[in-house]
């Protein structure tokens, strides 16, 4: 999809520029819109309170799509034969029953991070191997991950919600400074550290190199396959991650985790729009997932029933990937 | 030069080949016999006769809707939408009275909607098909709730299930399960349209070449949209059944089968010599996942450790496959 836009001459690429920040610009707007509609409409909405709560409960769903959008830096945008992570919500599920059993039995919680963290890896691992050893397309490598990954999880959970309360946990739920909750302030310390080191060190870079331009990436001599692999790993890490939050949320492990994956999908590609080449950056993916989360917010303050969300999610897919697609179409 | 090299790659070619071909059949067989060595109860016509009517049937259609879709070059993550809505217009007019000719009809027309749906986005205003049929699939979600009432699941009582209904579901044929007569025309005929039609000979192409089946002036865009009207089609068929079987209609119950449908397609690749989509690989794919779901179960493994061992039985498959692909790329 995106070698088009790099085949495009010089005026070419101008146009295109013009036509990404009507995009970009029309995206921010219509961010922006939202909100104020929102806080015309539901007074409470702008309040202080509203505002960092919403911020605060859309970390587990960002911090997972951070996930997803570095496979797809990595893999490519092509969403069937490029980089896709399937099993991210599959394996919060399982890092959180981790969890939660580990402090059930009694373990303190360095030892449950440890083990959780320690299994995000693995079934990154898992990803990374079928990707890049065997090379089975990532839709596919991840999708068959996510079922063992999904199995292990009811094996643990036998399908129940294990609670788990720790003193860590609660401290992770709690309000922070400057009366922002805590979880809020997390998802903004992973979110500047990512796009830093995604879009500003040598490695991210390279890193986008790997995801844009394989053959020239290949050709310049860096170890693509590991940087592939590194990006299924990561993923995993950020599902562990996901899965700490959400066991403090939640207050224990949760059986309808797999439900959150098609969200973090559509908040991955969604993000592209917030960019300034249309590419999937890691700020992007931050800002449509607030987007989704003040969405969904606005709805419930203005008692306009949640049976829309998801409708109104899938139109906005459609309508920012068609305004794309249109765009890129006029280039070429 | 090349004619020279070439018998000698060929032959060498032949074993890899023969690995990636067979991987399938071969996976399906050994798993067969091992359910047959471990448990008396396997193979037993009246086990096998639930195997292919509980666990094949439903998931072996949406996987040829899917097989469709795949195809052409595409994918369809919407055909669990197209089931549902199918379902929902079926019930919904069984319980308002309606007779069963016309509840099918309406059926069969609600799973085209979400069908006519994606060709819009998909050819009209070129969304690649992953993103189009994902936001089918969360419109789809919505409209159900909306007009469910949040997704409350419509019950038939059993006076007002038709007998036909009865019939599609749990009736017979000359012995033989209503079930798997539909299941069998349904998998004749898109074997044949997808292999022996010039319809399936243009979307094979389309799905291996686009650009040059473009070039070719082939009608890539009425394809493609008759691609997705018939996948929308066949899995509307799915619900219709799965409506028949269990007398209701529960909202977004088809999203069950996406992900097996997937994996049953992909899989079934691996029996195509050059790893193309084909209906019969999809349904020796469907058929390996529905006998390893029964068997586990027959030799006691509770319902969570069949869920870990179908897994880690379709990553196995797929590693032997990519595997066998690489080996012989390389050879």
């Amino acid at each position: 999809m995106s070698t088009v836009i790099e085949q495009a001459g010089g005026e070419r690429a101008d146009l295109r520029r013009l036509g990404a920040l009507a995009l970009r610009a029309g995206s921010l707007l219509a961010f922006v819109a939202v909100l104020v509609f929102f806080s015309a409409t539901a007074p409470f909405f702008l309040s202080f309170f509203n505002f960092t709560n919403v911020i605060a409960q859309s970390a587990i769903l960002a911090i997972l799509a951070f996930g997803m959008t570095v496979v797809i830096i990595g893999g490519g945008g092509n969403v069937v034969t490029g980089g896709i992570d399937l099993s991210v919500a599959a394996n919060l599920g399982l890092c959180a029953a981790v969890y939660a059993a580990l402090i059930q039995a009694g373990q303190g919680d360095a030892t449950a991070i440890l083990t959780t963290m320690a299994t995000g890896l693995a079934v990154g691992a898992a990803n990374a191997f079928a990707v890049v050893a065997v090379g089975i397309l990532p839709l596919l490598a991840t999708l068959a991950v996510m079922n063992v990954a999904a199995g292990l999880e009811l094996v643990l959970t036998e399908n129940t919600v294990l609670s788990a309360s720790t003193p860590f946990l609660m401290a992770i739920n709690n309000v922070g400074p400057f009366g922002v909750p805590n979880l809020a302030w997390i998802l903004l310390v992973v979110a500047v550290v990512l796009i830093l080191l995604v879009q500003f060190t040598p490695v991210g870079l390279r890193l986008q190199a790997v995801g844009e331009h394989r053959e020239a990436a290949r050709a310049a001599g860096l170890p693509v396959a590991r940087y592939v692999a590194a990006t299924y790993l990561v993923s995993g890490l950020f599902a562990a991650l996901g899965a700490i939050l959400s066991v403090a949320y939640l207050s224990g492990s949760s059986t309808g985790s797999a439900e959150l994956l098609l969200g973090v999908v559509v908040t991955a590609l969604l993000g592209v729009v917030f960019s300034r080449r249309l590419v999937p950056t890691i700020g992007g993916t931050l800002l449509a997932a607030l987007f989704i989360g003040f969405l969904g917010n606005g709805f419930q303050l203005l008692n306009i029933s949640s049976y829309w969300v998801s409708g109104v999610q899938g139109a906005l897919i459609l309508l920012v990937v068609a305004a794309t697609s249109v765009l890129r179409r006029k280039e070429s | 030069m090349a004619q020279a090299t070439l018998p000698t790659a060929q032959h060498r070619r032949r074993l890899p080949d023969l690995v990636f071909q067979m991987g399938l059949p071969l996976a399906l067989l050994l798993v067969v016999l091992f359910f047959a060595w471990s448990s008396p109860a396997f193979l037993v016509p009246s086990n096998l006769e639930s195997v292919l009517v509980n666990n094949f049937t439903l998931l072996a259609i949406v996987s040829i809707a899917m097989t469709l879709a795949v195809a052409s070059g595409g994918i369809d993550l919407s055909v669990g939408t197209a089931l549902d809505f199918a379902s929902l217009l079926f019930v919904s007019l069984i319980a308002a009275g309606q007779p069963f000719g016309i509840a099918l009809l309406a059926g069969l027309l609600g799973g085209l909607a979400a069908g006519l749906f994606n060709a819009f986005l998909i050819v009209a205003l070129g969304i690649t098909p992953f993103l189009a049929t994902l936001g089918t699939l969360f419109i789809g979600r919505s409209v159900q709730q909306l007009t469910t009432g949040g997704g409350i699941p419509i019950y038939l009582s059993k006076a007002k299930v038709p007998e036909a209904a009865t019939f599609l579901a749990h009736g017979d044929i000359l012995g033989i399960a209503t079930p798997l007569w539909v299941v069998a025309s349904l998998i004749i005929l898109f074997t044949v349209l997808l292999r022996a039609t010039p319809f399936g000979r243009r979307v094979t192409a389309i799905g291996v070449q686009p650009a040059v089946a473009w070039y070719s002036g082939l009608p890539v865009r009425r394809d493609l949209v008759l691609v997705y009207l018939l996948s929308a089609l066949v899995a509307a068929v799915a619900g219709l059944m799965l409506s028949a079987t269990v007398n209701a209609y529960v909202p977004s119950s088809g999203n069950a089968f996406l992900l097996n449908a997937i994996g049953a397609t992909f899989i079934g690749t691996t029996l195509d010599r050059r790893g193309r989509p084909n209906v019969p690989g999809t349904v020796l794919g469907v058929l390996l996942l529905a006998v390893v779901a029964n068997g586990l179960l027959l030799i006691g493994w509770n319902f969570y450790w069949q869920q870990v061992g179908t897994g880690v039985l379709i990553f196995l498959v797929l590693v032997a496959s990519f595997a066998s692909r690489r080996w012989r790329k390389a050879a």
